[in-house]
């Protein structure tokens, strides 16, 4: 039952992000080249959406409708932030997708976004193992 | 193609999803772990299994987006990339693999990707999601105009 609220509310979000033209290629391409900025007002519009709604939530406790306290904490700093960032910059502006739009382009029928989505799967994987590795090491 | 919403409704919904969302269900947005959770599908379920449900639903919107539009068709051929890269459609699809590669390295070493750090972490005012997503354009401007330059315009 839980399972199907997640997999409604990923299913509104990606009905979002196809909206917002998030899934085009052209779109994301255009953004880097800066001669098509329709996804920086996107981007723009939405962070100060968010910020607005979480503050409100903040401000009533941080808690869900059920009860549960919802944690707004900032992700940690440290130096590899940036340096990951830049890499994930890269495979963005190659692929043209990100993690969530890349899986709805698969929806709209892309197929050739399953090569990316196979390619995050593995990038995953790779660097999970690698930082296990640096754990035992 | 599928809808072309302008940017400020489609920015306000995506930035208003993430607290309803929050409301909802307890949960704060955050796509890329999604896939850390199918890495882990051998290990018993977590606290964060809800993120592979959400990234499974993801697709589901895609389809129903180019279905209202009247534009969904299963495309075989990786345009308009290959025509965008200048590069046949085997080619295309070895650029989208290790593309989608450093999304996934790059994502957990930073600690999210565009959901959880450019839209969530931001507009927390956390100072790692500045940092990450000020790399991610960084990246993608540097990688956008170096293809441009090799390509010689092509691109």
């Amino acid at each position: 039952m839980k399972a199907l609220l997640f997999v409604a509310s990923g299913a509104l979000f990606g009905f979002l992000l196809s909206a917002a033209r998030a899934t085009d290629y052209a779109a994301i391409h255009g953004m880097f080249k800066l001669t098509d900025l329709h996804l920086f007002g996107v981007i723009g519009v939405a962070i100060a959406t968010a910020a607005l709604g979480l503050f409100v939530l903040k401000r009533a406790g941080a808690r869900s409708l059920a009860g549960a306290p919802i944690s707004l904490a900032h992700k940690p700093y440290h130096k590899a932030v940036f340096l990951g960032g830049i890499v994930f910059g890269v495979g963005w502006a190659l692929s043209g997708t990100c993690p969530g739009t890349a899986l709805a382009q698969l929806g709209e029928g892309k197929a050739y976004a399953l090569a990316t989505v196979l390619g995050i799967v593995g990038g995953t994987w790779l660097r999970q193992r690698q930082g296990q590795a640096a754990k035992v090491a | 193609m599928t809808l072309d919403w302008p940017f400020w409704i489609a920015g306000a919904c995506i930035g208003g999803f993430v607290p309803l969302f929050a409301l909802v269900s307890g949960k704060v947005l955050g796509i890329s772990s999604g896939y850390s959770e199918l890495c882990a599908l051998a290990k018993p379920a977590g606290p964060e299994r809800w993120k592979l449900w959400f990234a499974l639903g993801l697709p589901l919107g895609g389809l129903a987006a180019s279905a209202l539009a009247g534009t969904h068709e299963l495309a075989t051929k990786a345009e308009p990339v290959s025509s965008a890269l200048g590069l046949g459609d085997v080619a295309t699809l070895v650029v989208l693999l290790v593309g989608g590669a450093l999304i996934g390295h790059g994502a957990r070493t930073a600690g999210g990707c565009t959901s959880g750090h450019s839209i969530v972490g931001i507009a927390l005012g956390a100072k790692s999601s500045l940092v990450a997503t000020l790399g991610f354009m960084a990246g993608g401007f540097a990688a956008t105009w170096a293809w441009v330059a090799l390509a010689g315009g092509a691109a």
